[in-house]
């Protein structure tokens, strides 16, 4: 599994195991390896001792009685490794290192020594036996080669037992946030996750489930609460829109009163509007539009353009249409016409007297372009339900929201930018 | 002009029953889907106004009913649902036409009429306000015989004012029932200024009466002298 998040130092959990095996490792050969050269060492010292005494107590045992001081030099003659040698005075044992210069190999040999006192027909001679050690720096070498094989050799199967472990006993996990990775509230509709034996996985996978579990449900029921809400209030507005439309047709009303009667009125009118929006809103989050079909985004403009127009022309303005390429999606029909209708309405309703309209269509985008403020129009909260960037304004703040609903339920991509006094929000489809 | 409404909330009932009740339209009512089928079984209207949720029975349930007792009455479903597929559906089972709750009383008149104007359609389609004449179908306006040049707009303004006579129309019930479906969108009803002051020239031009005044400058009244 390819490392998912954007670390550049992050690091996998076993990697970072792994290393940590690594280091101990290598800290445990350092530490060993030459501990374990000096007590090779030493064993080996003492084993090169015992055979020099062996061939010592076999000389003393064998040899000795026979050997007569004239033969001696005939003996030395014949035995290189073992001599008589003139007495060195010591009549103790003495054992010690020495190099000898090997002829054969043109090179200094190491030996082990044992010198000791030998008495051939009551005059002292000393016996000296010699057995060929290896070189130190051969021993060494053999030491530090032989561990750092088992190094790479403990690595390599630390390496393969770890991905072993990644690829089948850590597999949960990964699936599991995988799926996480992969969850969006107003998306996702359930999370199966594999079934695995490990008890903190088995943990952590119940602990996902309820989690989402929990919080799919309290989504739901605030979408629920807010379809069901704009709904149950449609009655009571009709209610009080009829009583207002009929107030307003008494004979007997004097200028004061009917204005207010008509203040009323408009208020009502943008309470049902407002709640018209959140019932599209909700109706969109709870994926009411499915159905989808071809739908050509110039044909729905071109079937409102007259509306638009009248529109426009009452604040005078000009409304330019650019259509090079027919963009066709497709999509739920009345959510691209909403989205369009809404997109093309807000450039009219967030326009100055006497502005500017362009709409782009090309292949894959339809750009609105309209004058207004003459600056930027602050991005983050903009398509946030009831965020107006000018809180007196008539508009309700659910026009953007409706269209970043839509742009996402396509997996569309929406777009703002401004540019000389242009505002401008791109849709690529 | 007899109308039938089956509705089952009483304030609703009674404003359309208000609203409707001085235009010589004589109106029935009917709160439940028994109440309602009694009715039409017994007698003919002009039009029905039908909601779809009733106590005791879907509104569907009276079209299927009017159909099998073969009757021809006009229906206009009003219902707070306003799903595509509600709609489809009753237009599928009969109903004429489909406004959705919260609607304004004036739209709810002008549909009533245009309803009945279809249903008793002999040839023309004429509606008569004293010297002004609009034919609906080929959407030609005479004045005193003549014909003047209205535009698709400017005639159904005119339509809805006189449908609507002697009624105060507020700015935002002519905007809306000018811009139909988009309405939910306007921020501002404007745009109706430069409609009615052509639709006032034009009439003046050809001689016609002043019929139509502005109410305390807010609203718009279609007078009948």
């Amino acid at each position: 599994m390819e490392q998912a998040t954007n670390g550049k130092l992050n690091k996998k959990l076993l990697q970072k195991i792994l290393n940590f095996y690594f280091i101990y490792a290598l800290i445990t050969l350092i530490v060993v390896g030459p501990i374990f050269y000096l007590v090779s060492n030493k064993l080996y010292e003492e084993e090169a001792d015992e055979d020099l005494h062996v061939l010592k107590e076999q000389f003393h045992a064998f040899t000795k009685d026979e050997l007569t001081i004239e033969e001696i030099d005939q003996w030395n003659k014949y035995n290189r490794d073992v001599k008589i040698e003139k007495f060195t005075g010591n009549l103790k044992d003495s054992l010690f290192n020495h190099s000898y210069y090997d002829a054969l190999n043109k090179d200094n040999e190491p030996f082990r020594v044992i010198n000791s006192p030998l008495k051939i027909e009551d005059k002292w001679f000393t016996f000296s036996a010699r057995i060929n050690m290896v070189e130190k720096e051969n021993l060494i070498g053999s030491t530090v080669i032989l561990f750092i094989s088992l190094l790479l050799l403990l690595f390599l199967g630390f390496f393969i037992i770890t991905k072993i472990i990644s690829s089948k006993l850590w597999l949960p996990f990964y699936k599991a946030l995988e799926k996480l990775e992969q969850f969006e509230i107003d998306k996702t509709t359930s999370v199966k996750l594999i079934e695995n034996t490990t008890e903190e996985f088995d943990r952590l996978n119940k602990v996902i489930i309820k989690l989402i579990n929990k919080n799919s449900s309290i989504y739901n029921s605030q979408k629920e609460f807010i379809e069901n809400a704009a709904h149950e209030l449609q009655t009571p507005i009709a209610i009080f829109k009829g009583k207002i439309e009929n107030i307003l047709q008494r004979k007997d009303l004097n200028e004061e009163q009917f204005k207010i009667i008509d203040d009323l009125n408009n208020t009502t009118s943008r309470l049902v509007k407002l709640n018209k929006n959140l019932l599209v809103l909700s109706k969109i989050e709870s994926n009411s539009y499915t159905e989808k079909q071809q739908v050509d985004v110039y044909d729905i403009i071109h079937n409102q353009i007259s509306f638009f127009n009248e529109q426009a022309k009452s604040k005078d303005i000009d409304i330019i249409i650019n259509c090079n390429e027919k963009v066709i999606v497709n999509a739920n029909p009345f959510l691209v016409e909403t989205l369009i209708n809404n997109l093309f309405i807000n450039t009219i309703n967030h326009n100055i007297n006497g502005g500017q309209i362009n709409v782009t269509i090309t292949s894959k985008k339809i750009l609105f372009s309209n004058t207004g403020v003459l600056m930027p129009l602050k991005t983050e909260k903009m398509f946030e339900r009831f965020s107006k960037s000018n809180p007196s304004s008539k508009g309700n703040g659910l026009g953007l929201s409706i269209i970043k609903k839509i742009v996402d339920a396509n997996n569309w991509s929406i777009k703002y930018s401004f540019d000389e006094s242009l505002h401008s929000f791109e849709v690529t489809f | 002009m007899k109308i039938l409404i089956i509705e089952d909330e009483p304030e609703i009932l009674e404003s359309i029953f208000t609203y409707l009740k001085t235009n010589e339209i004589h109106c029935e009512s009917a709160n439940s889907f028994e109440n309602a089928y009694e009715k039409i079984m017994l007698y003919n209207y002009d039009c029905i106004l039908l909601d779809l949720m009733l106590p005791d029975g879907d509104g569907f349930s009276i079209l299927k009913e009017l159909k099998k007792l073969n009757k021809s009455d006009g229906v206009i479903i009003i219902s707070a649902k306003e799903t595509l597929e509600t709609k489809i559906e009753g237009f599928t089972l009969g109903a004429d036409d489909y406004l959705t709750k919260p609607f304004h009383l004036s739209e709810l008149l002008v549909r009533i009429q245009a309803l009945v104007r279809r249903k008793q359609f002999n040839g023309s389609n004429i509606v008569k306000f004293n010297e002004i004449e609009i034919d609906t179908i080929s959407k030609v306006v005479k004045v005193n015989g003549s014909k003047i040049d209205f535009t698709k707009t400017e005639i159904d303004l005119l339509l809805f004012l006189i449908g609507n006579k002697d009624k105060i129309l507020s700015k935002g019930a002519i905007a809306e029932h000018l811009s139909g479906d988009m309405a939910d969108m306007l921020d501002n009803h404007d745009f109706i200024y430069a409609h009615i002051k052509n639709l006032k020239k034009k009439l003046k031009e050809t001689g016609a009466s002043d019929y139509l005044k502005s109410v305390y400058g807010t609203g718009y009244k279609w007078e009948v002298e």
